[in-house]
Protein backbone atom coordinates (compact mmCIF):
# COMPACT_ATOMS: atom_id res chain seq x y z
CA UNK A 1 0.00 0.00 0.00
CA UNK A 2 2.77 2.15 1.01
CA UNK A 3 4.75 1.67 -1.89
CA UNK A 4 1.71 2.14 -4.61
CA UNK A 5 1.69 5.52 -2.33
CA UNK A 6 4.91 6.54 -3.16
CA UNK A 7 5.23 5.38 -6.95
CA UNK A 8 1.87 7.43 -7.65
CA UNK A 9 3.40 10.41 -5.95
CA UNK A 10 6.71 9.95 -8.04
CA UNK A 11 4.65 10.11 -11.33
CA UNK A 12 3.28 12.77 -10.04
CA UNK A 13 5.95 14.91 -9.38
CA UNK A 14 7.61 13.53 -12.52
CA UNK A 15 4.86 14.11 -15.21
CA UNK A 16 4.95 17.79 -13.04
CA UNK A 17 8.45 18.10 -13.93
CA UNK A 18 8.93 17.14 -17.33
CA UNK A 19 7.36 20.60 -18.89
CA UNK A 20 9.31 22.43 -17.27
CA UNK A 21 12.53 20.10 -18.56
CA UNK A 22 11.27 20.30 -22.00
CA UNK A 23 10.48 24.05 -21.74
CA UNK A 24 13.72 25.73 -21.93
CA UNK A 25 15.90 25.41 -19.43
CA UNK A 26 17.44 28.97 -17.67
CA UNK A 27 20.57 30.52 -19.75
CA UNK A 28 23.60 30.18 -17.73
CA UNK A 29 25.65 33.56 -17.31
CA UNK A 30 28.95 34.49 -15.45
CA UNK A 31 32.29 36.29 -15.32
CA UNK A 32 32.42 40.20 -15.15
CA UNK A 33 31.50 42.11 -12.01
CA UNK A 34 31.37 45.08 -14.27
CA UNK A 35 28.39 43.38 -16.32
CA UNK A 36 26.95 42.25 -13.94
CA UNK A 37 24.48 44.44 -12.98
CA UNK A 38 24.04 45.61 -16.48
CA UNK A 39 22.79 41.62 -17.29
CA UNK A 40 20.78 40.87 -14.67
CA UNK A 41 18.67 43.78 -15.23
CA UNK A 42 18.46 42.91 -18.69
CA UNK A 43 17.68 39.34 -17.79
CA UNK A 44 15.05 40.40 -15.94
CA UNK A 45 13.85 42.77 -19.14
CA UNK A 46 14.30 39.34 -21.04
CA UNK A 47 11.92 37.26 -19.17
CA UNK A 48 9.22 39.98 -19.17
CA UNK A 49 9.28 40.61 -22.93
CA UNK A 50 9.84 36.92 -24.16
CA UNK A 51 8.24 34.48 -20.85
CA UNK A 52 11.69 33.06 -21.83
CA UNK A 53 13.30 31.69 -18.04
CA UNK A 54 15.27 34.46 -16.60
CA UNK A 55 19.15 33.85 -17.38
CA UNK A 56 20.87 32.94 -14.21
CA UNK A 57 23.29 35.13 -13.87
CA UNK A 58 26.60 34.75 -11.60
CA UNK A 59 29.81 36.78 -10.85
CA UNK A 60 33.48 36.02 -11.16
CA UNK A 61 36.01 37.43 -13.21
CA UNK A 62 36.77 38.26 -17.27
CA UNK A 63 38.85 35.38 -16.85
CA UNK A 64 36.23 33.20 -15.19
CA UNK A 65 33.43 34.36 -17.94
CA UNK A 66 36.35 33.25 -20.73
CA UNK A 67 37.55 29.78 -18.65
CA UNK A 68 33.70 28.80 -17.78
CA UNK A 69 32.40 29.18 -21.14
CA UNK A 70 35.50 27.31 -23.15
CA UNK A 71 34.40 24.45 -20.24
CA UNK A 72 31.12 24.55 -21.28
CA UNK A 73 30.27 25.40 -17.24
CA UNK A 74 27.98 28.14 -18.61
CA UNK A 75 26.10 29.30 -21.73
CA UNK A 76 27.33 32.82 -21.94
CA UNK A 77 30.57 34.46 -20.63
CA UNK A 78 30.45 38.07 -19.37
CA UNK A 79 34.14 39.94 -20.49
CA UNK A 80 34.65 43.46 -19.42
CA UNK A 81 37.96 43.75 -22.00
CA UNK A 82 38.94 42.91 -25.12
CA UNK A 83 39.95 39.67 -26.53
CA UNK A 84 43.33 38.61 -25.58
CA UNK A 85 46.08 36.19 -27.21
CA UNK A 86 45.82 33.90 -24.13
CA UNK A 87 42.07 33.12 -24.32
CA UNK A 88 40.93 29.60 -25.59
CA UNK A 89 40.73 29.01 -28.96
CA UNK A 90 36.87 28.97 -31.07
CA UNK A 91 35.34 31.32 -28.70
CA UNK A 92 33.00 34.09 -30.01
CA UNK A 93 33.03 37.56 -28.69
CA UNK A 94 30.18 39.62 -29.21
CA UNK A 95 30.30 43.25 -28.15
CA UNK A 96 26.91 44.13 -26.59
CA UNK A 97 28.22 47.99 -24.51
CA UNK A 98 30.47 50.22 -23.70
CA UNK A 99 31.44 51.38 -20.41
CA UNK A 100 33.40 54.22 -18.42
CA UNK A 101 36.01 53.26 -16.86
CA UNK A 102 36.14 55.94 -13.51
CA UNK A 103 39.02 56.69 -11.44
CA UNK A 104 37.76 57.49 -8.21
CA UNK A 105 38.34 58.81 -4.40
CA UNK A 106 37.08 59.53 -1.40
CA UNK A 107 34.37 62.09 -1.26
CA UNK A 108 36.92 64.03 1.57
CA UNK A 109 39.64 64.53 -1.24
CA UNK A 110 37.42 65.41 -4.36
CA UNK A 111 39.76 65.36 -7.17
CA UNK A 112 38.21 67.21 -10.32
CA UNK A 113 40.53 66.18 -12.79
CA UNK A 114 44.02 64.32 -13.37
CA UNK A 115 45.77 64.08 -16.84
CA UNK A 116 47.73 61.20 -18.23
CA UNK A 117 51.42 61.82 -16.91
CA UNK A 118 49.59 62.05 -13.21
CA UNK A 119 47.47 58.92 -13.43
CA UNK A 120 50.40 57.18 -14.87
CA UNK A 121 52.70 58.55 -11.77
CA UNK A 122 50.28 57.61 -9.27
CA UNK A 123 49.51 54.20 -10.39
CA UNK A 124 53.19 53.42 -11.15
CA UNK A 125 53.99 54.49 -7.68
CA UNK A 126 56.48 56.65 -8.59
CA UNK A 127 54.18 59.72 -6.50
CA UNK A 128 53.14 58.75 -3.05
CA UNK A 129 51.89 61.76 -1.61
CA UNK A 130 48.42 63.47 -2.16
CA UNK A 131 50.30 66.72 -1.80
CA UNK A 132 52.61 65.98 -5.01
CA UNK A 133 49.67 65.89 -6.78
CA UNK A 134 47.97 68.60 -8.09
CA UNK A 135 44.28 69.37 -7.47
CA UNK A 136 44.32 66.85 -4.16
CA UNK A 137 42.34 68.13 -1.22
CA UNK A 138 44.35 66.52 1.40
CA UNK A 139 48.25 65.29 2.19
CA UNK A 140 49.30 62.13 2.98
CA UNK A 141 50.17 59.04 1.63
CA UNK A 142 48.76 57.60 -1.51
CA UNK A 143 46.56 54.48 -0.94
CA UNK A 144 46.41 52.46 -4.42
CA UNK A 145 43.83 50.18 -4.32
CA UNK A 146 43.93 47.60 -7.69
CA UNK A 147 42.02 44.53 -9.00
CA UNK A 148 43.27 40.91 -9.05
CA UNK A 149 44.92 40.28 -11.84
CA UNK A 150 41.57 38.27 -13.58
CA UNK A 151 39.86 41.62 -13.96
CA UNK A 152 38.87 42.55 -17.05
CA UNK A 153 38.72 46.16 -15.89
CA UNK A 154 41.81 46.32 -14.44
CA UNK A 155 43.28 45.04 -18.00
CA UNK A 156 41.09 48.37 -18.97
CA UNK A 157 42.73 50.57 -17.64
CA UNK A 158 45.83 49.15 -18.09
CA UNK A 159 45.20 49.42 -21.73
CA UNK A 160 43.67 52.31 -21.69
CA UNK A 161 45.57 54.53 -18.65
CA UNK A 162 48.93 53.28 -18.70
CA UNK A 163 49.66 51.32 -21.54
CA UNK A 164 51.77 48.17 -22.42
CA UNK A 165 54.75 49.37 -20.84
CA UNK A 166 53.97 50.54 -17.78
CA UNK A 167 52.59 48.60 -14.58
CA UNK A 168 50.69 49.32 -11.69
CA UNK A 169 52.65 49.09 -8.35
CA UNK A 170 53.01 45.82 -6.97
CA UNK A 171 52.51 47.42 -3.27
CA UNK A 172 48.63 48.57 -4.16
CA UNK A 173 46.24 46.61 -2.44
CA UNK A 174 44.03 44.14 -4.87
CA UNK A 175 40.45 43.39 -4.38
CA UNK A 176 38.18 41.01 -5.96
CA UNK A 177 35.60 43.21 -7.50
CA UNK A 178 34.47 46.49 -8.60
CA UNK A 179 32.17 46.65 -5.07
CA UNK A 180 34.91 45.87 -2.67
CA UNK A 181 37.06 48.56 -4.06
CA UNK A 182 33.84 50.96 -4.19
CA UNK A 183 33.38 50.20 -0.55
CA UNK A 184 37.49 50.25 0.13
CA UNK A 185 37.51 54.04 -1.21
CA UNK A 186 34.37 54.93 0.74
CA UNK A 187 35.98 54.34 4.04
CA UNK A 188 39.33 55.01 3.06
CA UNK A 189 40.04 58.99 2.99
CA UNK A 190 43.68 58.09 1.05
CA UNK A 191 42.44 55.66 -1.15
CA UNK A 192 42.74 56.18 -5.44
CA UNK A 193 40.80 53.42 -7.12
CA UNK A 194 39.38 52.49 -10.52
CA UNK A 195 35.67 51.10 -11.23
CA UNK A 196 33.40 50.40 -13.93
CA UNK A 197 30.71 53.23 -14.39
CA UNK A 198 27.93 52.02 -12.49
CA UNK A 199 30.08 51.94 -9.24
CA UNK A 200 30.38 55.77 -8.85
CA UNK A 201 27.66 56.47 -6.12
CA UNK A 202 29.19 57.42 -3.14
CA UNK A 203 32.89 57.59 -3.86
CA UNK A 204 33.91 60.77 -6.11
CA UNK A 205 34.60 60.23 -10.01
CA UNK A 206 38.15 61.96 -11.32
CA UNK A 207 38.35 63.51 -14.73
CA UNK A 208 40.51 62.30 -17.02
CA UNK A 209 42.73 64.58 -19.00
CA UNK A 210 40.47 67.62 -18.59
CA UNK A 211 37.06 65.71 -19.33
CA UNK A 212 34.80 64.93 -16.35
CA UNK A 213 33.71 61.21 -15.82
CA UNK A 214 30.21 61.17 -16.60
CA UNK A 215 27.72 59.43 -18.42
CA UNK A 216 27.24 62.11 -20.63
CA UNK A 217 30.83 62.85 -21.39
CA UNK A 218 31.50 58.65 -22.01
CA UNK A 219 28.73 58.68 -24.89
CA UNK A 220 29.62 61.66 -26.50
CA UNK A 221 33.13 60.12 -26.92
CA UNK A 222 34.92 63.04 -24.89
CA UNK A 223 35.60 61.02 -22.08
CA UNK A 224 38.93 58.83 -22.76
CA UNK A 225 38.11 56.31 -20.06
CA UNK A 226 35.61 53.57 -22.58
CA UNK A 227 36.17 50.04 -23.14
CA UNK A 228 33.61 47.37 -24.15
CA UNK A 229 31.93 44.76 -22.89
CA UNK A 230 31.46 41.09 -24.29
CA UNK A 231 28.92 38.10 -24.08
CA UNK A 232 31.62 35.15 -25.05
CA UNK A 233 29.76 32.29 -26.32
CA UNK A 234 31.97 28.79 -27.76
CA UNK A 235 31.91 28.96 -30.78
CA UNK A 236 28.54 31.03 -32.69
CA UNK A 237 25.78 31.98 -30.35
CA UNK A 238 22.97 29.53 -31.23
CA UNK A 239 19.95 27.88 -29.71
CA UNK A 240 18.79 30.15 -26.65
CA UNK A 241 21.77 32.14 -26.17
CA UNK A 242 21.49 33.25 -29.73
CA UNK A 243 17.98 34.67 -28.62
CA UNK A 244 19.03 36.26 -26.29
CA UNK A 245 22.09 37.86 -27.22
CA UNK A 246 19.80 38.70 -30.45
CA UNK A 247 17.68 40.61 -28.29
CA UNK A 248 20.00 42.20 -26.03
CA UNK A 249 21.91 43.47 -29.54
CA UNK A 250 19.04 44.24 -31.75
CA UNK A 251 19.21 48.00 -32.56
CA UNK A 252 15.18 47.81 -33.10
CA UNK A 253 14.57 46.42 -29.42
CA UNK A 254 13.77 49.64 -27.55
CA UNK A 255 13.78 48.50 -23.92
CA UNK A 256 17.25 46.65 -23.83
CA UNK A 257 18.32 49.97 -25.47
CA UNK A 258 16.79 51.89 -22.63
CA UNK A 259 18.57 50.05 -20.09
CA UNK A 260 22.14 49.95 -21.22
CA UNK A 261 22.01 53.77 -21.75
CA UNK A 262 20.71 54.03 -18.40
CA UNK A 263 24.34 53.79 -17.00
CA UNK A 264 26.10 52.60 -20.11
CA UNK A 265 26.88 53.13 -23.47
CA UNK A 266 24.40 51.14 -26.47
CA UNK A 267 26.63 50.16 -29.36
CA UNK A 268 24.65 51.41 -31.92
CA UNK B 1 9.11 -18.11 16.43
CA UNK B 2 11.02 -17.12 19.02
CA UNK B 3 14.34 -18.14 17.44
CA UNK B 4 13.29 -16.80 14.31
CA UNK B 5 12.84 -13.54 15.97
CA UNK B 6 16.31 -13.89 17.09
CA UNK B 7 17.70 -15.37 14.43
CA UNK B 8 16.51 -12.10 12.32
CA UNK B 9 17.75 -9.84 14.89
CA UNK B 10 21.37 -11.12 14.86
CA UNK B 11 21.28 -11.09 11.07
CA UNK B 12 20.06 -7.41 11.12
CA UNK B 13 23.26 -6.58 13.78
CA UNK B 14 25.45 -8.31 11.41
CA UNK B 15 23.97 -6.03 8.66
CA UNK B 16 24.54 -3.22 10.65
CA UNK B 17 28.00 -3.71 11.16
CA UNK B 18 28.96 -4.71 8.19
CA UNK B 19 27.60 -1.56 7.00
CA UNK B 20 29.21 0.75 9.43
CA UNK B 21 32.73 -1.07 8.81
CA UNK B 22 31.63 -0.46 4.95
CA UNK B 23 31.07 3.35 5.81
CA UNK B 24 34.47 3.80 7.95
CA UNK B 25 36.10 1.82 5.53
CA UNK B 26 34.28 4.48 2.56
CA UNK B 27 35.83 7.41 5.03
CA UNK B 28 39.22 6.17 4.84
CA UNK B 29 39.47 5.75 0.85
CA UNK B 30 37.55 9.29 0.55
CA UNK B 31 40.68 10.74 3.20
CA UNK B 32 43.52 8.90 0.70
CA UNK B 33 41.71 9.71 -2.44
CA UNK B 34 41.81 13.52 -1.04
CA UNK B 35 45.71 13.36 -0.64
CA UNK B 36 46.30 11.78 -3.69
CA UNK B 37 44.39 14.24 -5.90
CA UNK B 38 46.52 17.08 -4.04
CA UNK B 39 49.91 15.46 -4.33
CA UNK B 40 49.54 14.98 -7.87
CA UNK B 41 48.37 17.92 -8.83
CA UNK B 42 50.39 19.78 -6.06
CA UNK B 43 53.70 17.59 -8.15
CA UNK B 44 54.78 19.75 -10.82
CA UNK B 45 55.11 22.95 -8.83
CA UNK B 46 57.23 21.41 -6.25
CA UNK B 47 59.24 19.86 -9.07
CA UNK B 48 59.91 22.96 -10.52
CA UNK B 49 61.04 25.19 -7.94
CA UNK B 50 62.49 22.18 -5.81
CA UNK B 51 63.25 22.49 -2.00
CA UNK B 52 63.14 26.57 -3.06
CA UNK B 53 59.17 26.66 -3.35
CA UNK B 54 59.50 26.96 0.74
CA UNK B 55 62.25 29.86 0.77
CA UNK B 56 61.76 33.13 0.49
CA UNK B 57 62.71 35.52 -3.21
CA UNK B 58 60.65 38.30 -5.01
CA UNK B 59 56.76 39.01 -4.32
CA UNK B 60 54.11 35.90 -4.18
CA UNK B 61 51.54 38.77 -6.30
CA UNK B 62 54.09 39.62 -8.74
CA UNK B 63 55.00 35.69 -9.54
CA UNK B 64 51.34 34.91 -9.94
CA UNK B 65 50.62 37.47 -12.34
CA UNK B 66 53.34 36.08 -14.72
CA UNK B 67 51.67 32.71 -13.95
CA UNK B 68 48.69 34.10 -14.92
CA UNK B 69 49.98 36.43 -17.71
CA UNK B 70 52.76 33.47 -18.84
CA UNK B 71 52.18 30.77 -21.52
CA UNK B 72 49.15 29.14 -22.07
CA UNK B 73 51.73 26.57 -24.00
CA UNK B 74 52.38 23.25 -21.49
CA UNK B 75 55.67 23.31 -22.61
CA UNK B 76 55.79 27.04 -21.35
CA UNK B 77 54.35 26.99 -18.34
CA UNK B 78 55.66 29.21 -15.63
CA UNK B 79 56.15 27.74 -12.38
CA UNK B 80 58.58 30.39 -10.21
CA UNK B 81 56.93 30.49 -7.26
CA UNK B 82 58.69 31.23 -3.39
CA UNK B 83 56.31 30.40 -0.83
CA UNK B 84 58.26 32.35 2.30
CA UNK B 85 56.33 35.05 2.77
CA UNK B 86 52.44 33.27 2.87
CA UNK B 87 54.33 30.29 5.03
CA UNK B 88 55.46 33.08 7.37
CA UNK B 89 52.28 34.39 7.09
CA UNK B 90 50.71 31.35 8.27
CA UNK B 91 52.94 30.85 11.26
CA UNK B 92 52.63 34.67 12.19
CA UNK B 93 48.55 34.46 12.32
CA UNK B 94 48.17 30.91 13.71
CA UNK B 95 50.97 31.25 16.44
CA UNK B 96 50.28 34.67 17.62
CA UNK B 97 46.11 33.62 17.93
CA UNK B 98 46.80 30.49 19.86
CA UNK B 99 49.75 32.41 22.16
CA UNK B 100 47.37 35.08 23.16
CA UNK B 101 44.05 32.61 23.04
CA UNK B 102 45.80 30.25 24.97
CA UNK B 103 46.12 32.89 28.27
CA UNK B 104 42.51 33.67 27.90
CA UNK B 105 40.81 30.57 27.49
CA UNK B 106 43.02 29.10 30.25
CA UNK B 107 41.46 31.91 32.42
CA UNK B 108 38.27 31.95 31.58
CA UNK B 109 37.87 28.74 31.61
CA UNK B 110 39.30 28.78 35.25
CA UNK B 111 36.54 31.40 35.56
CA UNK B 112 33.71 29.92 34.59
CA UNK B 113 34.36 26.53 36.92
CA UNK B 114 35.84 27.54 39.59
CA UNK B 115 34.92 31.41 40.49
CA UNK B 116 32.05 32.12 38.66
CA UNK B 117 28.63 31.94 40.71
CA UNK B 118 25.88 29.36 39.22
CA UNK B 119 23.98 32.00 38.00
CA UNK B 120 26.56 33.59 35.78
CA UNK B 121 28.31 30.22 34.48
CA UNK B 122 24.40 28.86 33.39
CA UNK B 123 24.46 32.61 31.54
CA UNK B 124 28.25 32.02 30.30
CA UNK B 125 27.82 28.60 29.07
CA UNK B 126 25.31 28.60 25.91
CA UNK B 127 27.20 31.92 24.81
CA UNK B 128 30.56 30.12 24.89
CA UNK B 129 28.74 27.09 22.52
CA UNK B 130 27.09 30.11 20.57
CA UNK B 131 30.14 31.74 19.61
CA UNK B 132 32.45 28.61 18.87
CA UNK B 133 29.56 27.77 16.25
CA UNK B 134 29.57 31.59 14.42
CA UNK B 135 30.50 31.14 11.03
CA UNK B 136 33.69 32.86 10.02
CA UNK B 137 32.83 35.05 6.99
CA UNK B 138 30.31 36.74 9.83
CA UNK B 139 34.01 37.61 11.22
CA UNK B 140 35.38 38.58 8.32
CA UNK B 141 31.83 41.07 7.73
CA UNK B 142 32.37 42.63 11.12
CA UNK B 143 36.64 43.00 10.41
CA UNK B 144 36.22 44.30 7.32
CA UNK B 145 33.26 46.78 7.43
CA UNK B 146 33.99 48.10 11.54
CA UNK B 147 37.63 46.77 12.99
CA UNK B 148 39.66 47.59 9.92
CA UNK B 149 38.36 51.18 8.90
CA UNK B 150 38.68 52.24 12.54
CA UNK B 151 42.07 50.80 12.84
CA UNK B 152 43.11 52.45 9.71
CA UNK B 153 41.60 55.78 11.10
CA UNK B 154 43.28 55.41 14.57
CA UNK B 155 46.03 53.43 14.91
CA UNK B 156 47.97 54.31 11.70
CA UNK B 157 49.32 57.77 11.49
CA UNK B 158 50.76 59.41 8.24
CA UNK B 159 54.35 59.29 9.26
CA UNK B 160 54.08 55.27 9.80
CA UNK B 161 52.95 54.82 6.95
CA UNK B 162 55.06 56.79 5.17
CA UNK B 163 58.26 54.97 7.08
CA UNK B 164 57.89 52.03 4.98
CA UNK B 165 55.68 53.45 2.04
CA UNK B 166 58.45 52.25 -1.19
CA UNK B 167 58.06 49.17 0.69
CA UNK B 168 54.38 48.12 1.57
CA UNK B 169 51.19 49.89 1.78
CA UNK B 170 49.60 50.24 5.33
CA UNK B 171 46.06 49.38 5.98
CA UNK B 172 43.58 48.87 8.65
CA UNK B 173 43.65 44.73 6.56
CA UNK B 174 46.64 43.93 8.47
CA UNK B 175 48.64 40.87 11.08
CA UNK B 176 47.12 42.67 13.77
CA UNK B 177 43.65 42.69 12.89
CA UNK B 178 44.28 39.30 11.71
CA UNK B 179 45.25 38.01 14.62
CA UNK B 180 42.58 39.80 16.64
CA UNK B 181 39.98 38.28 15.15
CA UNK B 182 41.12 34.98 14.75
CA UNK B 183 42.05 34.94 18.25
CA UNK B 184 38.02 35.80 19.08
CA UNK B 185 37.25 32.62 16.85
CA UNK B 186 39.61 29.97 18.44
CA UNK B 187 39.23 31.23 22.33
CA UNK B 188 34.84 29.84 21.96
CA UNK B 189 36.13 26.32 21.60
CA UNK B 190 39.72 26.28 23.90
CA UNK B 191 37.19 27.46 26.88
CA UNK B 192 34.93 24.51 26.33
CA UNK B 193 37.59 21.71 25.74
CA UNK B 194 39.34 23.03 29.03
CA UNK B 195 36.25 23.85 30.80
CA UNK B 196 34.41 20.46 30.50
CA UNK B 197 38.40 19.07 31.61
CA UNK B 198 38.84 21.43 34.59
CA UNK B 199 34.84 20.13 35.80
CA UNK B 200 36.15 16.17 35.84
CA UNK B 201 38.95 17.25 37.64
CA UNK B 202 38.08 14.80 41.05
CA UNK B 203 36.71 16.98 43.81
CA UNK B 204 38.59 14.84 46.28
CA UNK B 205 42.06 15.83 44.64
CA UNK B 206 40.92 19.45 44.87
CA UNK B 207 39.35 19.12 48.48
CA UNK B 208 42.74 17.34 49.41
CA UNK B 209 44.78 20.29 48.31
CA UNK B 210 42.71 22.83 50.24
CA UNK B 211 42.37 20.61 53.54
CA UNK B 212 46.42 20.92 53.57
CA UNK B 213 45.74 24.73 53.75
CA UNK B 214 46.68 25.28 50.50
CA UNK B 215 44.57 28.48 49.65
CA UNK B 216 42.50 28.82 46.35
CA UNK B 217 44.11 30.34 43.71
CA UNK B 218 47.26 27.46 44.24
CA UNK B 219 44.87 24.33 44.20
CA UNK B 220 43.45 25.83 41.03
CA UNK B 221 47.39 26.07 39.44
CA UNK B 222 49.17 23.45 41.32
CA UNK B 223 46.36 20.68 41.37
CA UNK B 224 43.14 21.56 38.45
CA UNK B 225 45.00 22.67 35.45
CA UNK B 226 48.30 20.68 35.91
CA UNK B 227 45.73 17.17 36.07
CA UNK B 228 44.19 19.02 33.06
CA UNK B 229 47.09 19.45 30.74
CA UNK B 230 46.11 16.82 28.14
CA UNK B 231 42.95 18.49 27.56
CA UNK B 232 44.96 22.15 27.37
CA UNK B 233 47.14 20.52 24.64
CA UNK B 234 43.84 19.21 22.57
CA UNK B 235 42.83 22.24 22.74
CA UNK B 236 45.53 24.36 21.20
CA UNK B 237 45.96 21.56 18.51
CA UNK B 238 42.07 21.81 17.41
CA UNK B 239 42.28 25.59 17.44
CA UNK B 240 45.71 25.54 15.95
CA UNK B 241 44.01 23.47 13.00
CA UNK B 242 41.59 25.72 12.59
CA UNK B 243 43.84 28.58 12.74
CA UNK B 244 45.73 27.10 9.73
CA UNK B 245 42.71 26.38 8.11
CA UNK B 246 41.24 29.25 8.63
CA UNK B 247 40.76 31.14 4.88
CA UNK B 248 37.65 33.06 4.39
CA UNK B 249 37.80 35.74 7.31
CA UNK B 250 41.53 36.12 6.78
CA UNK B 251 41.05 36.27 3.00
CA UNK B 252 38.88 39.35 4.06
CA UNK B 253 40.62 40.87 6.66
CA UNK B 254 43.97 40.20 6.23
CA UNK B 255 45.15 42.36 3.80
CA UNK B 256 45.16 41.47 -0.13
CA UNK B 257 49.08 41.49 -0.15
CA UNK B 258 51.40 38.66 0.16
CA UNK B 259 54.05 40.19 1.91
CA UNK B 260 55.94 38.97 4.56
CA UNK B 261 55.66 41.57 7.95
CA UNK B 262 59.23 42.21 8.84
CA UNK B 263 59.88 42.02 12.61
CA UNK B 264 62.38 44.24 12.52
CA UNK B 265 60.14 47.44 11.94
CA UNK B 266 58.95 47.56 15.26
CA UNK B 267 55.50 48.50 15.88
CA UNK B 268 55.21 49.04 12.43
CA UNK B 269 55.35 45.17 12.06
CA UNK B 270 51.96 44.79 13.86
CA UNK B 271 50.52 47.01 11.21
CA UNK B 272 51.82 45.32 7.70
CA UNK B 273 49.86 43.45 5.47
CA UNK B 274 49.93 39.56 5.93
CA UNK B 275 48.41 36.77 4.09
CA UNK B 276 48.28 32.75 5.02
CA UNK B 277 48.47 30.05 2.95
CA UNK B 278 44.69 29.23 2.95
CA UNK B 279 43.43 33.07 2.17
CA UNK B 280 45.58 33.09 -0.80
CA UNK B 281 43.74 30.16 -2.27
CA UNK B 282 40.87 32.30 -2.16
CA UNK B 283 42.41 34.69 -3.35
CA UNK B 284 43.60 33.64 -6.75
CA UNK B 285 40.46 30.89 -6.56
CA UNK B 286 39.15 33.31 -9.65
CA UNK B 287 42.91 31.89 -12.31
CA UNK B 288 42.23 27.47 -11.03
CA UNK B 289 41.74 27.48 -14.84
CA UNK B 290 44.97 28.64 -14.89
CA UNK B 291 46.92 25.10 -15.30
CA UNK B 292 50.50 26.62 -13.43
CA UNK B 293 48.18 28.84 -10.87
CA UNK B 294 46.07 25.37 -9.96
CA UNK B 295 49.28 23.81 -9.44
CA UNK B 296 50.68 26.25 -7.03
CA UNK B 297 47.45 26.22 -5.28
CA UNK B 298 47.39 22.88 -4.94
CA UNK B 299 50.83 22.94 -3.66
CA UNK B 300 49.71 24.96 -0.93
CA UNK B 301 46.73 22.68 -0.25
CA UNK B 302 49.33 20.01 -0.03
CA UNK B 303 51.83 22.05 2.61
CA UNK B 304 48.41 22.16 4.97
CA UNK B 305 47.26 19.14 4.78
CA UNK B 306 50.57 18.09 5.78
CA UNK B 307 51.07 20.55 8.48
CA UNK B 308 47.58 19.38 9.77
CA UNK B 309 48.61 15.84 9.84
CA UNK B 310 51.86 16.53 11.96
CA UNK B 311 49.84 18.81 14.23
CA UNK B 312 47.79 16.06 15.35
CA UNK B 313 50.48 13.78 15.71
CA UNK B 314 52.91 16.37 17.66
CA UNK B 315 49.25 17.15 20.27
CA UNK B 316 49.54 13.10 20.32
CA UNK B 317 52.67 12.56 21.31
CA UNK B 318 52.95 15.66 23.54
CA UNK B 319 49.97 13.99 25.78
CA UNK B 320 52.07 11.06 26.15
CA UNK B 321 53.88 11.76 29.05
CA UNK B 322 50.99 13.26 30.96
CA UNK B 323 48.22 11.19 30.58
CA UNK B 324 49.08 9.33 33.65
CA UNK B 325 47.72 11.49 36.51
CA UNK B 326 45.78 13.62 33.98
CA UNK B 327 42.18 13.65 32.49
CA UNK B 328 42.26 12.13 29.02
CA UNK B 329 40.82 14.13 26.52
Amino acid sequence: MRTRTLTVSLIAALTLAVPAVAGARALLIDGSTSVFPLMTQLAAAYHKATKEPTPKVGQGTSDVGVSDVAAGRVDIGDVSRNPEEGDPKGLTFTKIARDGVCMITNPKNPIGNLNQQTVQAIFTGDVREWSEVPGAKISGPIDLVDRIASSGTQAAFQDIFLGEALKISPSAEAEESNGLVQNKVKTDEDAIGFVSFAFTSGVNAVGYQGIPCTLQNAKSGQYQGVRNFWMVTKGAPKGAAAKFIEWVTSSKNASARKIINSEWIAIH
Amino acid sequence: MKSLLGGGAAAAERRAELALRALAMGVLVVIAGIAITVFTKAWPSFAHNGIAWFGSGGDVDTQFNAMINGSRDPAHYVYHFRAWPLIWGTLLTSGLAVIFGMVISILAAVFVVELAPAQVKRAIDPVIRLLAGVPSVVYGLIGILAIAPWVEHHLISNQRKRSVEYVVQLTGANLSVATLILTVMIVPIMVAIIASALESVPRTWTEGSAALGVNRWRTTWRVSLRTVRPAIVAAAVLATARALGEAIMLAMVAGSRGFAPNPLDGVTFFFEPVRPLAATIIHYIDDLSIVPVAQTLYAMAAVLLVSCALLSLAGWAAKQPMKRYGIRA
